[in-house]
């Protein structure tokens, strides 16, 4: 061996230090490029905005949801969920993976005193509440730029290069479902892409749930290439899609579907049940509902 | 006197001017908002000047119409004040945006990306109204301004406030249907656009009882009025009290019960005393409109009013004392040497002597017929200066309604007629007003500009038509940087037809259609519509263009490098053939079809 002590533990170091570096190089810097937040301030902040959720919630009867009446309506899709109130215990981790799905950002702290939080899903009466989706949705029709609009297939949506951040439909939504981007989460080192097939937003536009729009729209496009491929003609609707709150849910209280597909597990599993609604929100034909009863 | 107004003035503009900045940068956290209302003082600012901007107008414009007389000096300071009013009730709705530079997309006007703001939201009525009241206003203003060096031009005055009559009425219901049309249960209700219209009128008529202190003389009808307007203000609180429970003691206090202490002569007589009733209803009607835009101010749960709420505040107020009493002292020292402009005599009965000052000069205005004569309808002056003025509004009307009502652009939005109805009026009178003066400048030789105003008029018509254009051509349309994975897909390796035709179907189809026939509803609401397909347009622009343009992008197509990998997009530019030839096959057996 033409190797000394001395050569050897040298080597040795430099290899050493060279792994270091080399284990090193991603996970710090990308914390550091960005200046992301962890992880755990997320889940804390939803513990904060569990602590602080209003208690009360008052449900009114609905009738189930069916074809919508604007024009240029689907008739073979209106999207929707139901949430059992039976079996949800208000675990809050709907809110989490909502939030992770679509990557929602933090809030400052000021904000989070005054329980302005960004989430696109609240607890209201130990139950998850967010964007209804109302067939005939107040929010659209005051805005001044047509962002917030209605898809065929039942979705109020947002359009966010659309927006000019008139907060309109914020104050005429009833329930105060829509989220303003007060803040410049990105330069504030609030937001972070946990998913990049949703896009950031930036400060001064509106948003709120989208009913994961992105998962429905993979699933059409994966539908409609297979379709050309296969040749087997059949309409889409948008089976075997599920939202990443009713993902999360650990009881199954979360149900996504089509209300106009009688193979959905929505259809199927509201059936037999009462349907209720927010009251402010029974009149506007609402594609997300509560149910309760028997099973 | 008014140089110590301007220094006070300024002195309240330049820090509110740093507050709007401030928030401006900051964007709408920064003034007082809580977690239930999302608008905040700048909108309760914006109802308070729009509120004031209308008496102007209303005063001058009205009495003008129905013959109540009032002097010069006194509609001419209406006006002016309209005007600056007016000003700072437009930052406000702007300032307010969290997207300030896409306010464009509020005009209801098709883009060359074929969008079109939505005409059933009171936002883009409210737009479209303010814009025309403002250009009439200020029309009417500079008529009034040149009647002393024109008297052809008095004219036109009484149709211009014929127009501007309803237009008064017209833009303050539209700005109560703001509130009224949503669904917050304080600002429900049928007569928020009486109770705003009549707010509004208080408010304006206290602003010209301050001004006309400031003159040094007074109008005692206007005082009369705002007395009058403070008992009919009450009822509607007491209305709204009795029916939803809501009501703003503070508002109450200033606006309703220290207006009538107007009744006691010694207040009233006295300079400083009716200073302080026009300050206190001012005062009372800004505490009103604030609780309205944020019912839960003054409540435990929203916080006090910040720094910059005072800023926006004192830079409103600062500003409007600036500027008007600047252009104010700019008129009555440039105007010195050819009479006096504002008619600077004091005395009250000022209105007697213009009218005998009129009866002096003869009959102006609108010719009659006289009795005994047949004239045709068409060639009879009142025809001319105001029937075919307003004809030409009710078409240019019509042609729009059917233009907007042909338009499927988004086929969500209703383009009902209910939804376009409160644009109809502006655009009428806007349309009328334009023909007059065009006819009055260019057929009549009614008056004449000089050079200087030639030159200028010009210079603004050019800007106006570089906004217009700016804005139909839409924001840029850069790629999000944030979207989607960057991942490549698939080994670099030539691609076979299939494979092309999944990718195509994948990747494109969603704008350029499964047959290259592009997705025509989907690309209008997005894009200008992409290039058609046909075989001589790709030959001419070769394989290797095409695959750069797949991968690097070109004005609205997305770049597609690190999605795709080159030869995926040769795949793709071959494939694009294919069906481009398909294309011209079918298009051929179409002609043929059709030609037997």
């Amino acid at each position: 061996m033409g190797m000394d002590r001395r050569e050897f533990i040298k080597s040795c170091s430099l290899v050493a230090v060279m792994g270091l570096l080399f284990g090193c190089r991603k996970i710090p810097l990308e914390e550091l490029a960005g200046d992301l937040p962890s992880l755990k301030r997320f889940e804390d902040e939803v513990k904060l905005a569990l602590s602080q959720a209003k208690k009360t919630l008052d449900l009114v009867k609905v009738p189930t949801p069916g074809a919508l009446k604007i024009p240029g309506a689907s008739a073979l899709n209106r999207f929707g969920m139901a949430i059992d109130l039976d079996a949800c215990d208000g675990c809050g981790k709907c809110i989490l993976a909502c939030n992770l799905e679509n990557n929602v950002p933090l809030v400052p702290d000021e904000d989070a005193a005054r329980g302005r939080f960004m989430h696109w899903v609240d607890m209201r009466g130990s139950a998850p509440f967010m964007c209804v989706h109302c067939g005939n949705a107040p929010c659209e029709r005051v805005c001044p730029t047509g962002a917030a609009n209605h898809t065929p297939d039942g979705l109020s949506a947002m359009m966010y290069k659309r927006c000019t951040g008139s907060r309109f439909c914020g104050a005429n939504c009833p329930v105060q479902a829509r989220k303003f981007n007060f803040n410049d989460a990105q330069k504030l080192g609030l937001a972070r892409q946990f998913n990049r097939e949703v896009p950031l937003r930036d400060k001064g536009v509106m948003e709120k749930c989208s009913l994961c729009l992105h998962r429905l729209q993979n699933d059409r496009l994966k539908f409609k290439t297979s379709l050309t491929v296969d040749a087997s003609a059949e309409e889409w609707r948008g089976r075997g899609v599920k939202t990443a709150c009713a993902e999360a849910c650990p009881k199954n209280a979360i149900i996504f579907g089509n209300w106009l597909d009688e193979k959905s597990p929505l259809v199927k599993l509201t059936k037999n049940r009462e349907l209720y609604a927010p009251r402010e929100l029974a009149d506007l034909d609402p594609s997300v509902v509560f149910m309760r009863g028997r099973r | 006197m008014f140089k110590y107004l301007m220094l006070a003035g300024l002195a309240l503009f330049l820090p509110g001017l740093y507050a709007l900045g401030y928030s401006i940068f900051e964007g709408p956290s920064a003034w007082m908002v809580d977690s239930r209302t999302f608008w905040g003082t700048p909108i309760s600012l914006f109802v308070f000047w729009i509120g004031l901007a209308h008496a102007g107008t209303l005063l001058s414009a009205i009495f003008l119409a129905l013959d109540i007389k009032l002097d010069r000096r006194t509609a001419l300071i209406a006006e002016l004040s309209t005007l600056v009013c007016l000003v700072f009730a437009g930052i406000f709705p702007l300032m307010h945006l969290g997207v300030v530079e896409n306010f464009y997309m509020v005009m209801p006007l098709l883009d060359a990306r074929g969008n079109f703001a939505n005409v059933g939201s009171p936002l883009v009525w409210d737009f479209c109204c303010i814009a025309v009241y403002a250009l009439l206003s200020l029309v009417f203003f500079m008529t009034h301004l040149k009647t002393r060096e024109i008297p052809a031009l008095d004219k036109y005055r009484k149709p211009m406030a014929w127009l501007l009559f309803p237009l008064v009425l017209w833009v303050h219901t539209v700005v109560s249907l703001d509130f009224a049309t949503t669904f917050v249960p304080q600002w429900r209700g049928a007569f928020f656009p009486v109770y705003f219209i009549a707010g509004a009128i208080f408010s304006g008529l206290a602003l010209m009882n301050l001004l006309l202190c400031s003159e040094g003389y007074r109008v005692r009808l206007l005082e009369r009025l705002q007395l009058i307007f403070s008992w009919f203000m009450c009822a509607i609180w007491i209305w709204d009290l009795m029916l939803k429970g809501s009501f703003c003691t503070s508002a109450f206090i200033f606006a309703g019960v220290l207006p009538q202490f107007r009744m006691i002569a010694v207040i009233r007589e006295n300079k400083w005393g009716r200073i302080a009733l026009s300050l206190s209803v001012l005062i009372g009607l800004f505490l009103e409109r604030l609780y309205i835009v944020s019912p839960e101010f003054g409540s435990y749960a929203a916080s006090p009013l910040n720094w910059i709420d005072w800023g926006l505040i004192a830079f409103s107020v600062g500003g409007f004392v600036l500027l008007f009493f600047g252009i104010r002292r700019y008129l009555s020292w440039k105007m010195e040497g050819a009479g006096s402009y504002f008619g600077e005599v004091d005395g009250t009965d000022l209105a007697d002597a213009e009218q005998q000052e009129l009866e002096k000069e003869g009959a102006r205005g609108i010719e009659k017929p006289k009795k005994g004569f047949y004239i045709q309808p068409w060639a009879s002056e009142e025809y001319h200066v105001l029937r075919l003025p307003l004809l030409v509004g009710f078409a240019f009307a019509l042609v729009y309604s059917i233009w907007v009502l042909s338009q499927s652009v988004f086929a969500n939005v209703e383009f009902s007629f209910a939804n376009i109805v409160p644009l109809l009026y502006p655009v009428i009178a806007l349309v009328t007003t334009v023909t007059l003066y065009v006819r009055a400048y260019f057929v009549e030789h009614a008056f004449t500009l000089p050079r200087h105003e030639k030159w200028a008029s010009a210079i603004v018509l050019v800007l106006v038509a570089a906004c217009a254009g700016a804005f139909f051509a839409g924001g840029s349309s850069q790629n999000s940087t944030n979207t989607i994975d960057s991942q490549s897909i698939g080994v670099d390796a030539p691609v076979s037809q299939s494979h092309a035709r999944l990718l195509w179907n994948t990747r494109c189809a969603t704008c350029h259609g499964v047959d290259g026939k592009f997705n025509e509803k989907f690309v209008r609401e997005f894009y200008p519509v992409p290039q058609k397909l046909d075989v001589q347009r790709l030959d001419s622009l070769g394989a290797d263009s095409l695959v750069k343009v797949i991968l690097n992008g070109r004005a609205n197509m997305n770049a597609y490098a690190g999605r795709l990998t080159p030869s995926e997009a040769l795949g793709l530019v071959n494939y694009m053939q294919t069906l481009a030839k398909s294309a011209t096959e079918s298009a051929k057996e179409g002609d043929n079809d059709s030609a037997r």
